[in-house]
């Protein structure tokens, strides 16, 4: 009898249990909105007026004791990152980039997107908790934002920027914004990784405000109405160090998907979630497109174009045209039809387009990035970076890249990439006295190398992994475009596409094989109708 | 005799299906013209724009469309394609005072699409109006000719000179599949 209640209780819960099971959310669901279960408002260390960032982060340590000494392992913290297998240091404060070329000597603008306050020398210190900014990461009120020129820090007081332009940027509400933080959302990620390199869309291509609040053509998973994911919804954090950075890329996952929660290297591949045979769809097609996955990156597919809206991206910057002057011998600015910058004389000239097929190169995951002091070849084009990676090799799949192509001051003697100090109201700062040796001379002392007292101009490239953006499923690039005479892939080494090329031998065979077989029929065929005359011949 | 008779009709029906195939073939290719353009998407359109600005004889622009935006709206993703309209009053004027052909209203005002490719090249496709004008009688032929003249002066780009900025139409005459003409016809 005991027994018997048992088994009923146990059917009873099973029975209940089995709807909460299906509830659970899926991928298709949409995910739920993030609610704090606390009220930062009513927090008694935060109804002060605060008078500096730095107040607010010691306000934040009262309660989050750990949470600085988190961010101070990050790259979003230190710039900084070692290359496990060369030891190299790379990072934001030790490679050269194709835009802004650097930050040594340019630390108080660049320091617009540094987690933290204050850094605009080699003297800040990376050991003083309080200099950890939260709220760039954690502002649930959308107003704060640091400008260029402040070393990091918020806007204290209503000021004029751009510096000239008469426009007037009104003061952060810090109290407001501590009493309103919130898990990052994809304005507070976007507010530096959508506005790299000056301007919204720069630098990554596949990166821009758009995202903000997607359609769902523009981005399925961001998709504003539909999946509303987050950075962090796939840039899975924990201990605040962000998963999926470039400089850990997994390039080919192998292996079924990987639920959250689980033991996981890099949550934010899409094999993390679809595994790498994802597609599901009649038995032979799926299985010819999962056969793809062998060698494509998912990206190559279900990317299509990127800067796949009006804002566009940046293609190319040319320094050596910096500092030319307008007919009136003053600093020039030109837009190009689109309204984006097409030339400036503190910086030069610019090339911007949207909808952009991506170039198409092996990639193990891995890139290897030219640092300060790194010996160049100027009669060919610098990498900038190089993305490592080629045929037959188990980790690497073809991936789409947006490759930035531009020209920047090199030393013809010492023969490396100049360090030049750009940003500035001072005397020696390139934008603002358009004098390029004091500006080199400036740079490369602060970087501590030494300068020939020569410069000239060398054509570069940096190529940028594109990930983001990922169109609808029925959007994906079709069969054609790469199996094709026009094929997006021509051109990249040890992949073989039926469409694209061609064996003499193989289409030999083949014809000789359909002419037999032609032959053949119409020998039987004839024999047949002989046999057939015959026979009524015969018989007649 | 018979046979030759059925040789002669089978030949002329031959004749026919292909010349008539051909033609079906090469409709297409001659009622429509695509040329590329070495500029983006949006520099072409300003500049073919500011042509038509610069045009006289009555030209201005209608407005400018998206056709992709009702796309993107439903999940669809397709390349950029931009719809620039222009028209003339000088040259629309008799042919919208004519019953006889009032229907090529239809065709106005007179397009001309940018847009890219997959192969990442940026297109310029217009109407071969001197082909259709012809069709249609002495009046519709003889404004058309004055068309494709001044059509051809649309294209017309200096790539010595700056980039113009896109006009954009300040009411209607902006949209996707619908929005109402904000000058010219």
């Amino acid at each position: 009898m005991k027994l018997k209640r048992i088994m009923i209780a146990a059917g009873l819960l099973a029975a209940l249990c089995a709807p909460a099971a299906q509830a659970t959310p899926t991928l298709g669901d949409k995910l739920p909105a993030r609610k704090s279960t606390a009220d930062h408002g009513k927090f008694k260390e935060l109804q002060r007026d605060f008078k500096s960032g730095p107040e607010v982060t010691k306000a934040c340590l009262e309660c989050h004791n750990d949470a600085a000494e988190q961010v101070m392992h990050t790259k979003h913290w230190t710039w900084e990152v070692v290359d496990p297998k060369s030891g190299r240091k790379l990072g934001k404060k030790n490679i050269i980039n194709n835009f802004c070329t650097s930050t040594i000597s340019n630390e108080k603008d660049c320091m617009a997107c540094h987690a933290g306050y204050g850094w605009q020398d080699k003297s800040f210190d990376f050991a003083k908790q309080e200099n950890v900014d939260c709220l760039i990461c954690h502002d649930g009120t959308g107003t704060y934002r640091k400008l260029p020129g402040d070393a990091g820090h918020p806007i204290y007081e209503r000021k004029e920027f751009p510096h000239g332009s008469g426009k007037l940027v009104e003061a952060t509400d810090l109290k407001k914004v501590a009493q309103n933080v919130a898990l990052p959302s994809r304005a507070n990620c976007g507010s530096c990784h959508f506005f790299g390199a000056g301007g919204d869309g720069t630098k990554h291509g596949d990166l821009d405000s758009s995202l903000r609040n997607p359609a769902k053509y523009l981005d399925v998973h961001m998709d504003a109405k539909g999946l509303d994911f987050t950075c962090v919804s796939c840039h899975k954090t924990s201990a605040h160090q962000v998963a999926g950075s470039r400089y850990d890329l997994s390039a080919a996952r192998t292996g079924p998907a990987r639920p959250r929660g689980k033991a996981d290297d890099n949550p934010a591949s899409c094999q993390s979630c679809h595994g790498d045979k994802p597609h599901k769809e009649s038995l032979l097609h799926a299985e010819r497109l999962n056969a793809h996955t062998e060698t494509l990156a998912c990206q190559t597919c279900h990317i299509p174009e990127y800067a796949r809206n009006g804002i566009g991206t940046e293609q190319s910057w040319d320094w050596s045209t910096a500092t030319k002057m307008g007919p009136d011998g003053k600093p020039l600015f030109v837009k190009d039809s689109a309204g984006r910058r097409a030339f400036d004389s503190k910086k030069g000239d610019f090339a911007w387009d949207s909808w952009l097929i991506p170039e198409y190169r092996w990639f193990n995951g891995k890139l290897s990035y030219k640092t300060v002091g790194d010996t160049i070849d100027p009669a060919r084009t610098v990498e900038i970076n190089h993305p490592e990676g080629g045929p037959r090799e188990p980790g690497a799949r073809i991936w789409p890249f947006k490759v930035h192509r531009g020209k920047q001051a090199y030393d013809p003697e010492h023969k490396y990439l100049l360090v030049a100090h750009t940003a500035g109201e001072d005397h020696a700062a390139l934008w603002h006295n358009f004098d390029w040796p004091k500006a080199i001379e400036a740079g490369m002392r602060t970087a501590g190398l030494p300068w020939s007292g020569k410069y000239g101009f060398v054509a570069t490239e940096m190529s940028w992994p594109i990930t983001h953006m990922v169109a609808p499923k029925s959007e994906a690039v079709g069969c054609a475009q790469c199996h094709g005479a026009e094929s997006r892939l021509k051109g990249v080494a040890g992949v073989w596409l039926p469409g694209l090329h061609k064996n003499d031998w193989l289409d030999l065979a083949g014809w000789s094989a359909a002419l037999l077989a032609l032959l053949g029929v119409l020998i039987h065929g004839s024999v047949r109708i002989c046999v057939l005359c015959r026979k009524t011949r015969k018989a007649s | 005799m018979r046979k030759l008779i059925a040789g002669i009709l089978i030949g002329l029906a031959a004749g026919i299906a292909l010349a008539v195939g051909a033609l079906w073939q090469l409709a297409g290719g001659l009622v429509f013209e695509e040329r590329e353009s070495p500029f983006t998407v949006e520099e072409t359109v300003a500049r073919i724009q500011h042509n038509v600005e610069a045009a006289g004889n009555g030209w201005s622009l209608s407005g400018l469309r998206y056709p992709t935006r009702p796309l993107e709206a439903e999940g669809i993703n397709a390349l950029p394609v931009m719809l620039i309209e222009a028209c003339s009053t000088k040259y629309s004027g008799p042919i919208l005072k004519d019953d006889k052909v009032r229907f090529l209203s239809l065709l106005m005002p007179c397009k001309v699409g940018v847009y890219k490719k997959n192969d990442g090249k940026v297109y310029i496709g217009i109407m071969n109006a001197g082909l259709i004008g012809g069709l249609f009688g002495p009046l519709v032929g003889e404004t058309m000719r004055h068309v494709v003249k001044d059509q051809e002066s649309f294209l017309v780009m200096d790539p010595a000179k700056p980039a113009p900025p896109l006009i954009l139409p300040k009411s209607g005459g902006e949209a996707g599949a619908a929005g109402g003409a904000a000058g010219g016809c």
